[in-house]
């Protein structure tokens, strides 16, 4: 066995770690929340106050989720502290989607506030690039190739929801676009824990 | 040429010598699965070892106790939300006699891959 064999057993163990579907209801529940969002905006609330108002509905699964892993989760894989080099990779992980939401969130702002920039695909593309962005570094960081496909997936909603509503004239095409793909993904995340706690029982000692 | 195929002969011999050496309590299945998964996090609990090593409660306690006994692990048992926590770390011996042991393997292997078939 040599280091490279050591550093599969590792990336194997890590990898273990985010079993139990948490990385997909992380993802449906960010997208819950924006299918909501535009929603709520199409329905006569400012796009601010929608974002507002499917925050705290998006805080409490998160929340939810966050339990599930501290008191299923967890208790049924073993507590681990990772090695430093894992550790500081973690940390970089916290650097690249925080400038690239913070550069979203400036772009957003700007097609927001310009009325004649808001109804460009632009706006569209530029946020699918964040959610590419974002997805892929996590997938970087945290040795995860699915990520890659889940970032390809949430980058593309987007653009497809503002096509099929040029196709099929409703005004609610975009959101139920998104909100269909967020419960396609807590769908399975919900599968992935059921699986998780029929192969993992809470160790008796 | 004579002089390089005894160097070589002799070469062979020591590193097979070495099987003799082998550190005993790591080359078990149980205790080197314990050792490589403890080898790869700075340290880990009794449940993350039975579930990646897939071994019995009584199994991998035994060869924690022997681990233990010899110095390459530390075992630190505590409480956690009124619940027995059993943490274990690898020492700095344990993390030598391990990559010792893996190196003497690599070692004995790539010899066995020069030696012709049937050796």
């Amino acid at each position: 066995m040599d280091t490279s064999d050591q550093k599969k057993i590792e990336r194997r163990v890590f990898t273990s770690f985010f079993q139990g579907g948490i990385i997909e209801a992380f993802t449906g529940i960010i997208l819950l929340q924006l299918g909501l969002s535009a929603l709520f905006s199409r329905s006569g609330f400012g796009d601010w106050q929608s974002a507002l108002l499917t925050l705290p509905i998006a805080l409490i699964l998160l929340i939810v989720v966050f339990l599930v892993r501290r008191f299923v989760i967890i208790p049924r894989l073993g507590r681990v502290k990772f090695l430093p080099e894992r550790r500081r990779k973690l940390s970089k992980l916290i650097i690249v989607p925080t400038l690239t939401l913070i550069a979203g969130a400036i772009v957003g702002y700007i097609f927001a506030e310009n009325a004649s920039l808001r109804h460009i695909f632009v706006g569209l593309i530029s946020f699918s690039l964040v959610s590419i962005i974002v997805f892929s570094a996590a997938a970087y960081f945290l040795d995860m190739k699915r990520l890659y496909v889940y970032g390809a997936i949430v980058g593309l909603v987007f653009p497809l929801g503002k096509y099929l509503e040029t196709v099929i004239i409703s005004r609610n095409t975009l959101p139920a676009t998104i909100l269909l793909t967020a419960f396609v993904f807590l769908s399975i995340a919900i599968v992935f824990l059921v699986a998780f706690l029929r192969k993992y029982h809470e160790p008796g000692v | 040429m004579k002089e390089l195929e005894n160097q070589g002969k002799k070469q062979t011999t020591d590193s097979l010598s070495e099987i003799m050496n082998i550190d005993r309590l790591v080359h078990s299945p149980a205790r080197l699965s314990i050792l490589t998964y403890l080898s790869v996090v700075e340290e880990g609990d009794a449940v993350y070892l039975l579930n990646q090593t897939g071994l019995t409660w009584g199994n991998l306690s035994a060869n924690v106790t022997r681990l233990q006994e010899a110095g390459y692990i530390e075992v630190v048992k505590e409480f956690k939300d009124k619940k027995p926590h059993t943490l274990l770390k690898l020492t700095d011996r344990g993390r030598k006699a391990f990559h010792d042991y893996q190196n003497k393997m690599k070692g004995l292997l790539d010899i066995k891959g020069h030696l012709p078939r049937g050796t």
